[in-house]
């Protein structure tokens, strides 16, 4: 009786390891993730997708890490992740002109590389980029904010963190825009708030008062156009000086509710996070993609957000 | 004895007229000319940076870090480091935030909680000196260098300000709590009206009191300072909770500023609150050097040069070199006079 007690669940564990544990884990497709940064509220959402993603999918397993912006960081995540025995690799990438080293080693392994959000400047043909073309944001942004200012008068534009390929290509798209379209607005400043909403608002503090006139704001993406607004409304000229922003964020559909931000660009983090997983989950299954376009290239789209239909993006 | 700090200014006033009179002028008033030099030059290149707007504009902005700073200088003095406070400056701002919002908000933390502006005030200052006591608590008690120490905490507290949001801002805030970063009272902004208080409350504690004395003590030489009765690691452990302090009353005005709690807000703060101790001519090498009048001098500086380069419309790319290039040198002409009083 004692010898049965201990034996039945042990053979029963035995068999429950043996049947269910080993398989599972042979099936199990492993991802490892690496964000540029945990901190920042849009790359937020794109990891939230992503982990609900991983839920929906029980047969992979995500393992997402925080590259704290910092490149190095990022490289040696990557490494262990191959370490690690990964199926695939998805990557946000901290620099965009500095992945190489990244995509050297995951291809010299054999392993599929999924790059989300931020195009590198060199992308293999055998590398998969997931994102929104960023040039259309800044065309989107600037193309409503023209209208608002009557196609005319001076401009003054918030650009993002200098070394990223969305401020680039974004502040590209309002310049773009400004040249085709509106011959008669001006860009009179064009400085970084490195995305920030605070440093937004004192880049604006300070040009209003440097005595420039400024009819219209474009900003690279909605927290340094908030900010722009605060400062905006204390200098009591709410009204008088269009802000368009990018992102679609919560905070800034609430500023378009009040009337105060005139327009901005929704980009999809849902979108990018889910579809960035599921091609690398794809990929390491050897299954086709329909979602690639471009050869190599998976786009989600912009959308503006205007007055007219600012509605139908809050929850 | 244990104060170089109380000698220098002792020695200074007992030395005779003449050449070695203004050369300890020099030595003691650099910074302040250098501020000076730069004040004229500023409203030279730029004749909008003399309007009142635009003056208070400079201090009301620089007065985030200028609050950090003045604990830090506490801290610096006192031998050590505080690398923390940005991610203080995170943490505060997101706990106090969602503590604070309105009744209307369409993002509630809390739903149904609405608490009266005291209770997100004592927050983010508790949470400030909690921090500090774990500073703090780590250097007394433990014994690892303060720069370890605070860097732990730097990047912990970062994260427990990421884990309390999940990462997203806090938003709609009540009025009372952004009065704080942006209202006035008559045609003084609050923020300015904070540093200030604080800063007369610091220099007091500094300067005037025993625990001031002692902190110095402590930098100048710690040893003598245990020898001589000093209770050195309740007085360390002290000096880190006031900066904490501080630093968790600067990420309740910044977020009442911009009138959000983020988690990413005051990165690289403690950075900038460091350069204004150093540029205002607390000592990094020798502990026991410091004044708050200085530190201030100091953020004004910094803020004064954030000021004029956007004024000016200066490329982002230049306004980072030019940045460094004024901060390393005004420290060096300031070493350099010190050395020339000496």
């Amino acid at each position: 009786m004692k010898l049965a007690k201990v034996l039945v669940p042990a053979i029963a564990l035995m068999a429950f390891a043996l049947s269910g544990v080993p398989v599972q884990a042979a099936q199990k497709v492993k991802i490892g993730v690496s964000m540029a940064l945990f901190d920042d509220v849009w790359l937020t959402l794109v990891r939230d997708a992503m982990t609900k993603w991983g839920k929906a999918h029980p047969d992979a397993e995500l393992t997402i890490v925080d590259a704290n912006n910092d490149t190095a960081k990022q490289t040696g995540q990557v490494e262990n992740f191959l370490a690690q025995g990964m199926d695939a690799i998805v990557v946000l990438p901290v620099d965009t002109a500095a992945t190489g080293p990244i995509t050297k080693s995951v291809t010299k392994a054999g392993k599929p590389l999924v790059y989300v959000n931020r195009l590198p400047g060199n992308l293999p043909q055998s590398v998969v980029y997931c994102g929104s073309n960023s040039i259309e944001a800044g065309i989107m942004n600037m193309e409503e904010l023209g209208k608002c200012m009557g196609g005319k008068g001076n401009l003054a534009i918030l650009v993002g963190e200098l070394s990223n390929e969305a401020a680039i290509k974004r502040t590209e798209g309002i310049k773009k825009v400004c040249k085709e379209k509106y011959p008669n607005i001006k860009i009179v400043r064009e400085q970084t708030g490195n995305w920030k909403r605070e440093q937004g608002k004192t880049l604006m503090e300070n040009w209003l008062a440097s005595g420039q006139e400024i009819d219209g704001v474009a900003s690279d993406n909605d927290e340094m156009a908030l900010g722009a607004l605060q400062a905006i409304k204390a200098a009591g000229k709410l009204g008088k000086i269009c802000v368009g922003g990018t992102d679609g964020s919560h905070d800034a559909l609430v500023s378009m509710e009040k009337g105060e931000l005139n327009n901005t660009v929704f980009q999809d983090p849902v979108g990018q996070g889910e579809k960035a997983v599921n091609a690398a989950y794809l990929l390491a299954k050897k299954e086709s993609n329909p979602d690639v376009t471009d050869g190599n290239k998976i786009w989600i789209p912009y959308q503006p957000i205007t007055k007219e239909n600012f509605k139908s993006y809050m929850k | 004895m244990a104060n170089p700090g109380v000698i220098t200014a002792a020695e200074a006033a007992k030395r005779p007229a003449g050449g070695q009179m203004l050369a300890s002028i020099f030595s003691k008033y650099g910074i302040f000319l250098i501020f000076a030099v730069m004040v004229v030059v500023a409203s030279l290149l730029s004749p909008a940076f003399l309007s009142t707007i635009n003056l208070i504009n400079v201090v009301r902005q620089m007065s985030v870090v200028g609050l950090i700073a003045l604990g830090v200088t506490g801290v610096i003095v006192s031998g050590g480091i505080d690398l923390s406070s940005g991610s203080v400056v995170g943490l505060s701002a997101v706990v106090a935030a969602s503590l604070a919002q309105s009744a209307d908000s369409s993002a509630p933390f809390y739903p149904g909680v609405h608490l009266p502006f005291i209770v997100p005030f004592l927050a983010a200052c508790a949470m400030g000196a909690l921090v500090g006591w774990i500073n703090g608590g780590l250097v007394a008690k433990t014994r690892i260098p303060p720069f370890i120490a605070t860097l732990g905490t730097y990047t912990a507290v970062r994260g427990a300000a990421m884990l309390y949001t999940n990462g997203r801002p806090i938003s709609d805030l009540t009025d009372q709590y952004n009065f704080v970063g942006q209202g006035a009272l008559g045609s003084v902004p609050v923020p300015i009206l904070i540093l200030v208080v604080m800063a007369v409350v610091t220099h007091i504690l500094y300067a005037r009191t025993k625990f001031g004395k002692y902190v110095y003590a402590i930098g100048g030489n710690e040893q003598a300072a245990r020898v001589s009765g000093i209770n050195t690691g309740r007085f360390k452990m002290l000096i880190y909770i006031y900066a904490g302090f501080l630093a968790g009353l600067a990420g309740l005005v910044v977020s009442a500023r911009i009138g959000s709690g983020q988690p990413g807000l005051g990165v690289g703060y403690e950075l900038d609150a460091i350069a204004a101790a150093v540029i205002g001519g607390t000592s990094l090498s020798a502990g026991g050097i410091g004044t708050v009048a200085g530190t201030i001098v100091g953020a004004l500086i910094i803020g004064v040069l954030n000021n004029i380069l956007d004024l000016m419309n200066v490329s982002a790319y230049w306004q980072q070199i030019i940045k460094g290039g004024i901060i390393v040198g005004a420290v060096i002409l300031d070493q350099l006079k010190h050395r020339g009083g000496k």
